[in-house]
């Protein structure tokens, strides 16, 4: 139940989705894996929307190189781990939530108990490896991973639902060489309430979600782009799980 | 014939992008992306390997289907083809 001070905070928003809409968001769970460029948004707007649980990983601490783009950091929280900065803010932009943020590693002895029973999965982090984990973990446990990256003024953004959509290995099957990339903070501002908006759709069942296509942004050029995603049948990571004619499995 | 070559990323702000191309007939897709790429070195070697093969993380698309690496030199372009070149974005 919604009590007066929640039907007050989000009066504006249950004129769009109701009672009911609200209900769902708040009993929804979501992991936000990183608490950077892209975290930062992702996190603050569901925060602010109502997402019932908030569950955001990060192993950092803020520096101040972070804080051209990572709004949930300030200037005083240098030196801070990133999960008591980002804990402080989103229990202060909405104490109507409950928000666990974990200082941790993810990797393939700690991600799937970290995400838990979390009902998808927010990508905010800044290489393939993580995310190919992600995407492994978002598969076996079939919820939505909400995918998100941006380079410079350049960002992408994609929903997987795995069995339905191509998973992020049929798209990106091979890693990109890492590299310090450069950025302005807006771009991830522009993806990260993408994703936001992604997950926020999910919850309310209301939409068209990104699925089965790629969403390009391209900043410098001030267009927005899609091109068309497809499961690949030999993906080492989700091929096993595509329906056969009849719906079998294979 | 005419055919659209879009680079996305990286790749567009090396080499521009919706670059128009004249072709022979019987070009094929490596062919095509190769002598656009050409034009500026680093737009080529962030697209190329050494021996001129696409580096194993590009996505090349020909009419919105993805067409793989080892197929690239056999993929013969037709008329109104239009080709997306683009590397996975990674920040966070």
């Amino acid at each position: 139940m919604l009590s007066e001070r929640e039907r007050e905070r989000y009066k504006r928003q249950m004129m769009l989705f109701g009672d009911e809409g609200q209900e769902l968001l708040k009993k929804a769970h979501i992991f936000i894996a990183g608490a950077g460029g892209l975290g930062s948004p992702v996190s603050l707007y569901l925060a602010v929307a109502g997402i019932g649980t908030i569950t955001i990983v990060d192993m950092d601490d803020v520096d101040q190189t972070n804080l051209n783009r990572q709004i949930l950091h300030y200037d005083r929280d240098i030196g801070k781990k990133k999960t008591v900065s980002a804990e402080e803010k989103l229990t202060a932009i909405n104490p109507d939530i409950r928000v666990n943020a974990i200082e941790a590693r993810i990797d393939e002895t700690s991600a799937a108990r970290l995400i838990g029973n979390a009902d998808g999965i927010v990508d905010a982090m800044d290489n393939y490896p993580t995310r190919y984990l992600l995407n492994d973990i978002a598969i076996r446990k079939k919820i939505p991973l909400f995918h998100g990256a941006i380079r410079g003024f350049y960002g992408q953004a994609t929903t997987i639902i795995p069995g339905t959509t191509p998973c992020l290995k049929c798209i990106f099957p091979k890693a990109p060489p890492k590299e310090v990339f450069p950025v302005v903070g807006a771009t991830p501002g522009v993806i990260g309430t993408v994703q936001a908006t992604e997950v926020l759709k999910y919850f309310l069942k209301s939409g068209d979600l990104l699925t089965n296509r790629l969403f390009i942004w391209d900043g410098l050029a001030g267009r927005a782009e899609e091109i068309r995603t497809e499961r690949s049948p030999c993906c080492p990571a989700c091929g096993t799980v595509i329906p056969e004619k009849g719906g079998k499995k294979k | 014939m005419t055919v659209r070559v879009r680079f996305f990323a990286r790749f567009r702000e090396l080499l521009g992008t919706d670059i128009p191309a004249e072709l022979e007939t019987g070009s094929t897709l490596l062919s095509l992306v190769r002598s656009i790429a050409e034009k500026k070195e680093e737009g080529y070697t962030a697209i190329f390997d050494e021996h001129g093969n696409f580096h194993e993380f590009v996505i090349v698309m020909r009419n919105g289907k993805r067409v793989e690496h080892e197929d690239a030199a056999a993929v013969r372009i037709s008329d109104g083809d239009e080709i997306a070149v683009f590397p996975p974005v990674a920040g966070g």
